[in-house]
């Protein structure tokens, strides 16, 4: 029996992005370096870290994730946009009874899935370390893990959704790089704006329903931009 | 009468004002094998990417099978298989990956998959790569697998883009067995070309596009004639008779214009209005009455490609002047 589209092309997505070079650097290179930089920088006074840090190892790898997995997804998934379509790969996929947008959508989930996982397995291994130097994981260390982790998906899901947009509207991929290092890259700050500004009180989940909001409506800009291409 | 399986009825498209292709018309007919000939930049890619759907924004009609590839996308391009010029593959794919998730999202059932592919890879000579990664195929196998994808769903309709382009002679000539296959199969066939020769024996019509119009459809055969060629009869003789003055054309009123090419080898070229069949038969008669015997006599092939290059050459001028002819 056909499988429905989006499923396969999901599947596939995330199976081509499982094996790419990038993920390698994910899923390998990203959590040895904070590893490494957690055990270089701990206690470092020339950088101006106190001696008696107690920075755990999930909190240095929480703070090295959010700082570069959205940067990933965004250049992920738009330099793949722009370079499978400089390609022609797409065309064999649009002649073909499917709806367009089920490609925008499959490469969105896929990085959003595989950035995630990463992320992921990188926190678990900094809740590792901590638990094999000896730091006891309490139960507030668990929420407050959960709640960053779960800040953390939102910015892979509005940095995945910044990049299929500017990977759609871009014809090269030095235009797209520009695009998300100067301009995508602003819109994570959205979701922070009525906390910064004092607007709402409740942080996490106006932050959640913000970020939320903007990947729906980047993805189906995206979506709408891919489907009236020519090509 | 048969309702034609395809039917672009005035097709126009402009890219930033230019126009690529102008009221395009014409139609096919279920089983037939259509050739689209015309020049490098004429609009043939523009006219199939349209078909394909890879273009939406024109003017005109385009039906398959009564589905209009506007307003009933799927339903049409169901009933299409499309190879385009180049094939374009995701890097990490295999030869198999590629195939099953294209024949998948062309609704082909996994079971009919599983066999398909193998049978499709075997046919083309890319069983023993079906493991490979795509990116690892030369040009003449990747192009292979751009057919094999159009062929998978067992379209009604296959559109191919330039298909004889970069392929090694066996592997053209295999490309025109699969045509011949498919259409004895019943699948229709429209392949584009900017070679005329490529399409003879394989088509049977041919639509010839220039500047954006289609200048003429017809058969081969037709389109000979429409070129108001004259008619040009080989002549060799394993023995010359004694008096060759009959070939000339000074002596023979049916001849325009003689051409021994080599020793014992002529050309002449009829005079207008005169009758090919007679002539030879004269021919004959008179060569064995000369003492002389004949290898070969028959009326010449014309040189396709040449006669299409003077056909373009003379379409430019006239529509330069603005009195281009557009058939149907």
């Amino acid at each position: 029996m056909a499988t429905s589209p989006t499923l396969r092309l999901v599947k596939d997505e995330l199976y081509g992005f499982a094996k790419s070079k990038v993920m390698l650097v994910l899923w390998v290179i990203l959590p040895l370096i904070a590893i490494a930089g957690y055990l270089l920088l701990r206690g470092n006074e020339k950088i101006g870290m106190d001696p008696d840090s107690k920075m755990s190892a999930s909190v240095f790898m929480s703070l090295i994730l959010s700082s570069l997995s959205g940067t990933v997804a965004a250049l992920m998934v738009a330099v793949d946009l722009v370079s499978e379509r400089q390609r022609k790969v797409f065309e064999l996929f649009i002649i073909r009874p499917i709806r367009r947008e089920v490609i925008i959508w499959s490469k969105f989930i896929a990085v959003f899935l595989v950035v995630t996982m990463a992320c992921i397995l990188s926190m678990a291994l900094g809740i590792a370390i901590d638990t094999i130097r000896g730091d006891a994981f309490t139960s507030a260390m668990a929420y407050d893990t959960l709640k960053g982790m779960a800040q953390l998906v939102s910015v892979i899901g509005l940095s995945a959704a910044v990049g299929v947009i500017c990977g759609v509207l871009a014809r090269s991929i030095l235009v797209a790089v520009l695009l998300i290092l100067y301009g995508g890259q602003n819109l994570t700050i959205v979701p922070m704006l009525p906390t910064y500004l004092g607007v709402l009180p409740d942080q996490f989940w106006v932050f959640q329903a913000i970020s939320l909001i903007l990947i729906l409506v980047l993805t189906f800009l995206a979506s709408l931009a891919f489907r009236r291409s020519q090509f | 009468m048969v309702a034609p399986l395809l039917e672009l009825e005035r097709v126009t498209k402009a890219f930033y004002g230019q126009k690529v292709l102008s009221e395009v018309s014409f139609s096919i007919q279920p089983g037939e094998v259509f050739g689209y000939i015309g020049p490098n930049g004429a609009g043939k890619s523009t006219t199939l990417k349209i078909l394909a759907g890879l273009i939406t924004q024109f003017d005109g009609t385009v039906n398959i099978a009564g589905a209009n590839v506007k307003t009933e996308r799927n339903a049409a391009h169901a009933l299409i298989g499309f190879m385009p010029q180049s094939c374009g593959f995701q890097n990490w794919r295999t030869v198999d990956s590629a195939l099953d998730t294209l024949g998948d999202l062309s609704g082909v059932p996994a079971d009919v998959r599983a066999r398909r592919i193998p049978a499709l890879l075997e046919r083309f000579d890319l069983l023993a790569a079906r493991k490979k990664k795509v990116k690892e195929l030369s040009g003449g196998m990747t192009q292979k697998l751009g057919l094999i994808q159009a062929l998978l769903h067992e379209p009604k309709l296959l559109v191919l883009d330039e298909p004889l382009e970069g392929l090694d002679p066996p592997s053209r000539q295999m490309l025109k067995d699969v045509i011949r296959e498919r259409q004895r199969a019943g699948t229709t066939v429209l392949f584009s070309s900017h070679i005329l020769s490529d399409v003879e024996h394989v088509a049977d019509r041919v639509g010839i596009l220039n500047r954006g119009e289609v200048r003429t459809t017809g058969s081969i055969r037709d389109l000979t004639k429409s070129f108001g060629l004259p008619t040009e009869v080989d002549v060799w003789f394993s023995a010359a008779p004694a008096d060759t003055g009959f070939l000339r054309a000074s002596t023979n009123t049916d001849v325009a214009a003689d051409d021994e090419r080599k020793p014992n080898e002529w050309r002449l070229t009829l005079a207008a209005g005169a009758n090919a069949d007679a002539v030879i038969h004269a021919l004959v008669e008179r060569t064995l009455a000369g003492g002389g015997r004949l290898r070969k006599i028959g009326v010449a092939e014309p040189a396709l490609d040449d006669l299409f290059a003077r056909y373009i050459l003379e379409s430019d001028r006239s529509a330069a002047v603005g009195g281009g002819s557009r058939g149907n």
